[in-house]
């Protein structure tokens, strides 16, 4: 059986009058049902064109995939028309934004927002889809559900209006939900109260999460699995106990060492990655992290090297992940401070 | 392809490498910047304004116009006599000419030349443009400054005044100047300038006030910059962008004012040529000799569209934030 | 070590509705409501808390880039809010910022070298020439070239742009600088090399730091002491190890539990507090202690009625709480 949703080395290009912006070059990675995918990266990482191209928003042009496909159980959405890339979106695969400011409508009402994908996908009639829109609202935790449900965007706070987007994203109950940085507007008390009700959703209703996410705190706290990307390219795929406690790429190792931590004794010196990311206009010959690595060889100019399985179900795109030794001795900080 | 690597090379020495990778790392800092080095803001706006086919089309335009206007004295009168001269070779059959070798646009009632009318009427637009503009926009900055910048009672006095302005019919109200000061160049400047100073101002006021809300404002206030220097270094330059653009666009609003003025008879007076007055002349003689109106028609349309396509590029060419 | 700043009884409040009818009814916002800490010579003292709760007002009053509305601050003998025109300049010299957002910080016309050059042309130090050299080493020390003096901000990644900023920050050689937010807005990577860059600076230049973020990690990292910050009042204030180790406010503990660490088998085993609903509106603050609307373990009526005040507990540090107590987090669910 294919997987729930499958992305297979996808390239999403901007075509622009400077030049060709490789935003997302070349990614892979499946989800099946119940599993929460964390992809993590810095800003210009590609995460959250990936989720974007997913859902079929990024505009074209000037995007476009120049390679790879996207499955959603075993059918291309790339090759979908557009009606069942409606049918498809809002309703099997559902997304939810980074600013709850900016993502809801201000001139409805909140239950209409939340009825709106019902009497679309569901031809459900007025009364229903709003009846529906209440009870939404109460499985995501706001209190007088009825009530609120006749407020406008501006009577609620940055939390309830986050609550709000997840019961839009949850009406049609998907079957993949992707989260892009869900909580990175919010404080950090109403972070956690979100990230709780977004674990107890999917205990619910099963559906697979993808949370895209910069904060590895986050990812830790939700994720199964992790996608690490750097400048449009996946660089390690794995599950989170691999990517946490077994990272094979020196990114990875990288993001690891930059943090600075509250849960440990005593205050390490921070590793920060040196230089700056690169322009994806004008990405590095070889591997886009050379120049950025503590570890690279003559050979890292030269090629670069795809996703690789380098231990069952654990990928690296670094040449010399596969070299035990090495990887052992690179990141033996790992173990000394766990 | 075992690499034989050291020891992890971060950890052999924190000290050191924390020192390049904070310190030192200005080679690869360098690299990573992609582009070129010493160019400065305004040879970068000008390579962004070339690129813009638009924009460049209507600074040629306004140049060549420019350039026919000011060396008209030189040449026009010797080929096409002057713009007030009457072709008197046969008088009779000199007026109202169709547009042949001698008079390339052909004449009109009285048989003056045309082409010699329509370049010496650029003169009149081109400067009732640029001086109208001018003086709209010294009123609208000071006004809009002291709106923005003192705020409370002065912000409510000026923007109220603005909004009167703008309730009045402009055409109206421009005639009733006129009708005071009397008939003349100086009157139209005056009267278009004192009229559109209220755009100016409203458009000046809320660039300041969004510019003062940047972090740069209050990082020079917490260096102990002086209030003259904080507007002037931090604040105007960044927030005249808009200006320059309006300015610009305002210049095709004032030339159509003034040739609205003149067709109503009111601007500058006959038999000195301005686009407007040629139109009203050519009025009675619509069907018979469209040319008169055609010439002077096509001139304003031109000139006006070039301003507002040149104003439209220099939006975009003077914005910093757009990253290539 | 000696007491480089005292604050004492800090009130910052915002009058909303200027309007001229409504200015008499207006209500207004207690943005920082009575607060007194003071910071040592060479030390990092954290300011900490969510959104609203007053720690960058608290920083802007430090250099008065706002007036306060009542308290008193001292840096060293100096009276801060009575400081006129010319001694305000001098005291400015002394207590630089850096901000939070490295694309609205730097003038966008001005180059690198005119902006890290501007505090030297402001308090009319040396010549160009003097000024330009000066400009180009201090580049040079945040980690940038030289010649990156004739370049504009925008040609530049955040990271770099914050480096500029600390520049400037530190032309005048200050005694204190005061950052707001300095790594929020930079990714992972490069806040590491910002905030390694800040503490190397620190001891190169003997500065003191007043640290205005919302990052408990982070302020974890750079702060010798820590200031924890709810709706405009300092909840908790003691050394780093007490405050992360021994947090005896209830805010505090459920604020470093809500924050997830980077490491799935720890989160997942730690013992988490999760606050119910929202932080309340600064117009109309909870009566008494201002966190028994949302606290886990507070009492009734003297949580609503009686205002803790920011008492000793132990040795330095203090808590605003009627039932503070150290909360024992286990060394190993830590």
């Amino acid at each position: 059986m294919p997987p729930l949703l499958e992305v297979d080395d996808l390239h999403m290009h901007f075509f622009t009058r400077d030049g060709i912006v490789k935003a997302v070059d070349g990614v892979s990675f499946s989800l099946e049902p119940r599993e929460t995918l964390g992809v993590v990266g810095e800003s210009g990482s590609g995460k959250s064109v990936t989720a974007l191209s997913i859902m079929r928003l990024i505009p074209e042009p000037p995007g476009k995939v120049v390679k790879g496909d996207i499955r959603f159980r075993g059918d291309s959405i790339l090759a979908m028309g557009e009606k069942e890339q409606r049918k498809l979106r809002g309703n099997r695969i559902a997304m939810i934004f980074q600013d709850p400011m900016t993502s809801l409508n201000p001139v409805y009402r909140i239950g209409k927002q939340i009825a709106e994908p019902l009497r679309i996908h569901k031809n459900m009639s007025r009364k229903d889809s709003w009846d529906a829109a209440v009870e939404l609202l109460k499985q995501v935790g706001i209190p007088q559900a009825a009530d609120r449900a006749r407020s406008y965007p501006h009577e609620f706070s940055g939390g309830m209006r986050q609550r709000a987007m997840i019961a839009i994203a949850l009406a049609c109950g998907p079957d993949v939900l992707i989260a892009d940085e869900p909580t990175t507007a919010l404080d950090v008390t109403i972070q956690a109260q979100i990230l709780e009700l977004i674990q107890e959703i999917q205990a619910r209703t099963e559906s697979a999460i993808i949370m895209i996410t910069h904060d590895l705190g986050v990812v830790a706290d939700v994720a199964d699995h992790v996608l690490v990307m750097y400048a449009g390219r996946a660089v390690e795929f794995g599950t989170a106990d691999d990517v946490f406690y077994r990272p094979l790429h020196p990114y990875t190792w990288g993001l690891l060492e930059s943090l600075p931590r509250h849960d440990v004794d005593e205050k390490g010196q921070l590793c920060p990655i040196k230089g700056q990311p690169p322009s994806l206009i004008n990405l590095p010959q070889g591997c886009a992290f050379r120049p950025r690595c503590a570890y690279s060889q003559g050979v890292c100019t030269m090629e670069r090297s795809g996703l690789v399985e380098i231990t069952p179900g654990h990928f690296s795109a670094c040449q010399f992940s596969g070299d035990s030794g090495f990887v052992e001795k690179a990141c033996g900080f790992l173990s000394r401070e766990r | 392809m075992a690499p034989d690597f050291f020891e992890d090379p971060r950890r052999r020495d924190i000290g050191q490498a924390a020192e390049e990778q904070t310190f030192g790392g200005s080679e690869a800092l360098a690299e990573t910047v992609v582009a070129g080095r010493g160019r400065t803001l305004r040879t970068d706006a000008w390579r962004r304004l070339r690129k813009n086919r638009l924009a460049l089309a209507g600074l040629v335009w306004i140049c060549f116009m420019i350039i026919l206007a000011a060396s008209a004295d030189l040449w026009v009168p010797h080929f096409f006599g002057a713009p007030t001269a009457i072709d008197t070779s046969k008088v009779a059959q000199q007026s109202l000419l169709s547009p042949s070798a001698d008079h390339p646009f052909g004449t009109d009632k009285l048989g003056r030349d045309i082409l010699s009318r329509t370049i010496y009427g650029a003169r009149v637009s081109l400067i009732v443009g640029v001086v109208a503009v001018a003086i709209m926009v010294v009123i609208g900055l000071i006004l809009g400054a002291v709106a923005a910048y003192y705020g409370g009672w002065w912000d409510s006095i000026v923007m109220r005044t603005a909004d009167v302005f703008f309730a009045f019919p402009y055409i109206l109200f421009s005639i009733v100047l006129i009708a005071l000061l009397g008939f003349g160049l100086q009157t139209v400047f005056i009267a278009i300038g004192v009229i559109g100073w209220p755009s100016i101002a409203r458009v000046f006021r809320s660039s300041i006030l969004s510019v003062k809300n940047n972090e740069y404002v209050d990082a020079a206030r917490a260096m102990g910059a002086s209030t003259p220097r904080i507007l002037f270094r931090h604040i105007m330059p960044n927030a005249v962008a808009p200006i320059i653009v309006y300015g610009t666009m305002s210049i095709g609003g004032a030339i159509l004012t003034e040739a609205a003025l003149s067709f109503l008879g009111v601007g500058v007076q006959p038999p000195a040529p301005t686009w407007g007055n040629m139109l009203s002349e050519a009025r009675s003689s619509l069907f018979t000799a469209p040319w008169l109106m055609l010439y002077p028609g096509l001139a304003i349309l031109t000139t006006v569209l070039a301003f507002v396509l040149l104003g439209d590029g220099l939006r975009d060419a003077l914005d910093v934030k757009l990253k290539e | 070590m000696s007491t480089l700043l005292k604050v004492e009884s800090l009130k910052k409040y915002f009058h909303v509705g200027q309007g001229l009818v409504t200015a008499r009814f207006s209500k207004s916002v207690r943005a920082v409501d009575d607060i007194s800490f003071s910071v040592e010579e060479g030390e990092t003292l954290g300011l900490v808390g969510e959104s609203g709760c007053g720690k960058s007002t608290t920083g802007r009053c430090i250099n008065r880039l706002l007036e306060p509305t009542a308290g008193s601050i001292h840096f060293g003998e100096i009276d801060v809010r009575k400081l006129r025109a010319g001694k305000l300049k001098h005291y400015r010299r002394d207590v630089q910022f850096i901000f939070q957002d490295p694309y609205a910080s730097l003038n966008p016309r001005m180059t690198f070298g005119e902006i890290v050059a501007e505090p030297l042309v402001i308090h009319r130090f040396g010549t160009k020439k003097d000024r330009e050299e000066r400009a180009k080493e201090m580049l040079k020390t945040v980690g940038l070239s030289p010649e990156h003096i004739h370049r504009y901000p925008h040609e530049f990644s955040g990271g770099q742009r914050q480096r500029v900023g600390i520049a400037r920050a530190l032309m005048l050689r200050p005694k204190m600088i005061i950052c707001d937010e300095p790594v929020s807005a930079l990714d992972v990577s490069i806040q590491a090399q910002i905030i390694n860059l800040l503490e190397d600076l620190q001891e190169q230049f003997r500065l003191t730091y007043v640290f205005i973020a919302h990052d408990l990690a982070v302020v974890r990292h750079i702060c010798d002491r820590v200031a924890v910050m709810y709706l405009g009042k300092i909840v908790e204030l003691g050394g780093w190890k007490e405050v992360y180790n021994a947090p005896c406010h209830p805010y505090t503990q459920s604020l470093l539990s809500a924050v997830p660490v980077p490491d799935p088998e720890k989160q997942h085993e730690r013992a988490r507090i999760i606050l119910r609903g929202d932080v309340p509106s600064p117009i109309d603050p909870p009566s008494g202690c201002r966190f028994h609307t949302r606290c886990p373990i507070a009492q009734f009526p003297i949580c609503s009625d009686v205002e803790p005040p920011l008492d000793i507990v132990a040795g330095g540090q203090r808590a605003a709480c009627h039932f503070a107590k150290p909360f024992p987090i286990p060394e190993d669910k830590m």
